[in-house]
């Protein structure tokens, strides 16, 4: 009856991170994503990583972000391998070594690490977030600072849909193993795929019947039984974000020897295990993530 | 003879809670018996009854249905030989229409379509679902919802019947429609394990009841037996059929009552046996 149940939510706790005001968490997390897109510098990805690692840690939801890493890792692990044969650089791009068919490029590595841990930095600042606030805190400081209420209402609606197709999907299978269901493998799974999204359909249409009928679309200004306070030090949280992405950002437009792409060689031996790691990482979760779910 | 549900020191405690839901429950279950399980609400009868086809294992303990430890097997194994309805037919029911319900259990033991069909039709007839065969099951109303439940599991025919509160929030006619169908399987051989709050239902229709309290099987005994003890009733905040209770406090006064009486129809051969003497 366990599914594999990803944990994006809130870990509840009483760290430093816990009590920090959601809005200046949200303009770090914000910054950290923006400085990730600007650029490619391995040094400053995994810096950015490090840094919100060390603050998982402190939040004490390294449990929880583990899960969520486990699952992220072997993903992510695909980017290398695509990148290293077709890399996301403008050509001519410089070939390492070649394998049969595969070429192994330069840039391919390069962008491909760069990637992995530009998606490393921004969702562990993501997760430290979300894992150390109260959703609804959350919402209700976006709504602070001027976001509509409905599409507010969206945004949470949308995050809680995910935990609700989790279950719908178990409590149709169990259904349906009470009455014999035959086989197991996909043939098995998929029909009950259907009867999920009907099921999830309905429970939408439920919703929003209660909804109106506890006067959703009313106008007016809408209050929340939770309050956020905003002290100065958050404040001075938010202030000194936006500096330090600005500040970033202004230096890895303007410094171009940030770019390591053409500095950073790669050695065909080193080259070639990271891309046979890649696949090998990526096919044993694969079999692994199956085999769970089948034996669901 | 073998006992066909055999359960030994059963404990459960759900991941999620602290709550132990199950404690410590041996009991068993013969083929044929009919045997309600009541409590109140969260006393864990949901939670036993749902070991008996796997849907959930035991934390520590076992449970053998027709001879095999169930821990190491999956529901669809149990499931050709123990039926479960659902309490709730929303967890029950993923079919597009009534008819595909009714068919899904034969279809998976492997039935002829010849035979599959005239299960469906035996059990439209027996739960009256002409008029819906061809709906979606979430278009149905909720009572009727529940009796299509037990129709998808009347068509496998199971040797085990589980009812999880199949009269809660019923009319008259479902109701009866209940009472037709544990005394059919009854007639037909089945063992019926029957969740309930409806202690006229169970008065007249169990052999055995099993109460439990708080996670914990305090009595297995006959109604007659279980309603005539007022310390249990009263510690589980249960009360007897009306014409039970009034034979009781009869028996009380006048100890000319022999028998306490489960139906109308007893009470009336007692009275009838007192205004004799
Ligand atoms: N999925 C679950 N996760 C955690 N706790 C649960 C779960 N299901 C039930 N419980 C708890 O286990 C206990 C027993 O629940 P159960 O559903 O077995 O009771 P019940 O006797 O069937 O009650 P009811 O008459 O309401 O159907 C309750 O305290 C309940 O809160
Ligand atoms: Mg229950």
């Amino acid at each position: 009856m366990q599914g594999v149940v990803i944990p994006i939510s809130m870990v509840p706790g009483d760290s430093i991170i816990h009590r920090i005001n959601p809005l200046p968490k949200l303009a770090w997390a914000f910054g950290v994503l923006v400085i990730s897109f600007a650029t490619r510098n391995p040094l400053i990805l995994s810096t950015l990583f490090v840094v919100g690692v060390i603050l998982i840690l402190v939040a004490q939801v390294g449990n929880a972000y583990l899960k969520v890493a486990m699952i992220l890792f072997p993903i992510s692990l695909t980017l290398i391998v695509l990148q290293s044969i077709a890399p996301a650089f403008p050509k001519p791009w410089t070939p390492i070594v070649s394998v049969g068919p595969f070429t192994i490029f330069q840039e391919g590595i390069y962008s491909g690490i760069s990637m992995l841990l530009r998606i490393f930095a921004m969702t562990t600042w993501a997760m430290l977030m979300i894992m150390t606030s109260h959703p609804s805190d959350i919402f209700t400081s976006l709504q602070k600072i001027g976001m509509p209420y409905v599409l507010n209402f969206i945004l949470t609606m949308t995050l809680q849909l995910l935990p609700i197709l989790q279950n719908e999907f178990a409590v149709v299978l169990n259904a349906q193993k009470s009455r014999a269901m035959k086989g197991s493998g996909f043939g098995a799974i998929l029909p009950s795929m259907v009867p999920v999204f009907v099921g999830a359909i309905e429970r939408v249409q439920q919703l929003s019947i209660s909804l109106e009928s506890r006067a959703f679309g009313s106008s007016g200004h809408k209050t929340s039984y939770r309050r956020v306070r905003m002290t100065f030090w958050d404040i001075l949280l938010i202030v000194l974000g936006i500096v330090f992405t600005a500040g970033m950002t202004y230096w890895i437009i303007v410094d171009k020897s940030l770019d390591w792409s053409e500095t950073m060689v790669f050695h065909p031996a080193f080259a070639i295990g990271l891309v046979v790691f890649a696949t090998l990482g990526f096919l044993a979760f694969v079999v692994i993530a199956l085999r769970n779910v089948l034996q669901a | 003879m073998e006992p066909i549900i055999k359960v030994e020191d059963l404990t459960h405690i759900y991941p999620t809670g602290q709550v132990v839901a199950v404690k410590d429950i041996s009991l068993e279950i013969n083929p044929g018996e009919i045997v309600g399980v009541i409590g109140q609400n969260g006393s864990g009868k949901t939670t036993l009854v749902k070991h008996f086809i796997g849907l959930l294992k035991p934390t520590s303990g076992k449970v053998i249905v027709n001879g095999k430890d169930t821990a190491p097997l999956r529901v669809q194994q149990i499931a050709a030989n123990v039926g479960y309805v659902y309490q709730n037919p929303n967890h029950q029911l993923f079919a597009r229409t009534v008819r595909e319900e009714l068919a899904f259990g034969p279809r998976n033991l492997d039935l002829p379509e010849d035979e599959v069909n005239a299960r469906v039709e035996q059990a439209v007839e027996f739960f009256h679902l002409e008029e819906l065969l061809e709906l979606h099951p979430y278009r149905i109303s909720f009572p009727l919802r529940k009796l299509v439940g037990m129709a998808s599991i009347y068509t496998m025919r199971p040797a085990v019947f589980i009812l999880d509160e199949p009269t809660t929030g019923q009319d008259n006619i479902t109701t009866q429609t209940v009472y037709r169908l544990i005394k059919k399987l009854r007639d037909e051989g089945s063992t019926v394990l029957c969740v309930a709050h409806d202690m006229i239902l169970l008065a007249e229709v169990v052999d055995r009841m099993l109460v439990l309290r708080d996670g914990d099987l305090i009595m297995d005994a006959t109604p007659r037996e279980v309603f005539s003890n007022y310390e249990i009733m009263s510690s589980t905040h249960l009360t007897p059929p009306q014409i039970t209770t009034l034979s009781l406090r009869l028996r009380e006064k006048y100890d000319a009552f022999d028998n306490v009486a489960l139906s109308i129809d007893e009470m009336v051969s007692e009275v009838q046996k007192f205004s004799n003497k």
